[in-house]
């Protein structure tokens, strides 16, 4: 089926695209060492803490645990992180050194009631 | 009540937005009936992808590893783009040459050469986006009295879904064949653009990029991108209240080549 995937017009942008790719996908992750860790807890609509506070600079860790009974999405274009969490497991996110600020995070499936954001002073 | 009905009806809109557009250009064509087996096997693709997806974010399937899906979903955002970009280029040439391809008899050739690239983007943009609602409809199930809920949303969410599809027909229909194309042609690129900048922020989020400046403003007090009708524009045009450098330049190039070479074109 792929062999087929040829098109006629504008082929430049497949090898583009390809290329970008292939360049995302062989930049091994950086990996953080001796992070902070933070941890938020999801319980079917609610997110706790609220209000995290973080050091600017600094590169951490946030786990978010899903300690409900329904899925949640956690997301977050300020931290540009979006994931779904299934209930009863637990999702991990590395962000990079921050400026000082407000961060916002929503639980996107409970978005009316789960809200929170990182202040990072 | 509202608020789910809305989360389903924007996960649904980027693929109303695909398969809707294909199907009113299809249906101007001669050979449509071959082209509509391709569409409606992308949209059966999509759902199947949907659920599988669905499936391995619920961590009852382990097709792939938590880290795998990641890159997965990335994959997935930027090869959607450049297919988008793809479909626009090739129904621009074809809605223009098509008459001299057929007198000339290479029509056949050329145009099975991209059915499966439109399959491809059509699975996608179904799959991609109602892996999500799939998992948000069953976590509601889970909650209380969430059968009846259910009950009440998931059919008034299709037939939103479908209101949207055939706002798109009805637009087609009543503008000018012209017209309909180049808004048709415009919301695409629009929609390839935010899925360029998505998976930039994603490649951002995992590590594989620098921001290289984050943000650069903000603007969240004119529109919010957290908020319905910013995080709807968001997903559909790549707008973020606080944006950061790289996705930025990303999306100022995007716009600069796809421009040029659409100009070029006509």
């Amino acid at each position: 089926m792929f062999a087929s995937l040829r098109f006629e017009t504008a082929s430049w942008m497949n090898v583009r695209t390809l290329a970008l790719l292939a360049a995302l996908l062989t930049t091994l992750p950086a990996f953080a060492q001796d992070a902070a860790v933070y941890t938020i807890v999801a319980r079917d609509g609610k997110l706790e803490p609220a209000v995290i506070e973080v050091p600017a600079g600094k590169r951490f860790k946030l786990e978010v645990s899903n300690d409900g009974k329904t899925p949640i999405e956690f997301e977050s274009k300020d931290l540009k992180q979006e994931k779904v969490v299934a209930p009863g497991a637990k999702a991990t996110f590395t962000i990079n050194a921050l400026k000082p600020g407000q961060y916002k995070f929503f639980d996107e499936f409970h978005e009316a009631t789960a809200k929170g954001m990182i202040v990072v002073k | 009540m509202g608020n789910a009905l809305f989360i389903v009806w924007r996960e649904s809109a980027e693929a109303m937005l695909v398969v809707g557009i294909l199907y009113a250009w299809l249906k101007r064509r001669p050979d449509a009936s071959i082209g509509m087996r391709y569409l409606w096997g992308g949209v059966a693709a999509g759902i199947g992808l949907a659920l599988t997806l669905a499936l391995v974010m619920l961590g009852v399937a382990s097709v792939l590893s938590d880290q795998g899906l990641e890159y997965f979903q990335l994959a997935m955002m930027l090869i959607a783009a450049g297919l988008i970009v793809q479909m626009v280029f090739w129904m621009r040439r074809h809605g223009r040459t098509f008459r001299k391809e057929l007198e000339a008899g290479v029509q056949a050739k050329a145009a099975a050469a991209n059915w499966w690239g439109m399959l491809a983007v059509v699975a996608i943009a179904v799959g991609r986006e109602s892996a999500e609602t799939v998992v948000f409809l069953y976590g509601l199930s889970a909650e209380q009295q969430g059968i009846a809920r259910l009950l009440v949303v998931v059919p008034i969410g299709l037939a939103l879904a479908f209101l949207t599809f055939w706002a798109l027909q009805q637009g087609g229909r009543f503008l000018t064949w012209r017209t309909f194309f180049r808004v048709s042609e415009i919301l695409l690129l629009l929609l390839a653009g935010g899925l360029l900048v998505a998976g930039l922020e994603k490649s951002i989020g995992l590590g594989l990029v620098p921001p290289l400046v984050d943000p650069l403003w903000d603007s969240t007090r004119v529109l919010d991108d957290s908020g319905r009708l910013g995080g709807l524009v968001a997903a559909l045009t790549g707008y973020r209240a606080r944006p950061a450098l790289l996705p930025l330049i990303a999306l100022l190039a995007y716009w600069i080549i796809v421009s040029l070479s659409l100009r070029r074109r006509t």
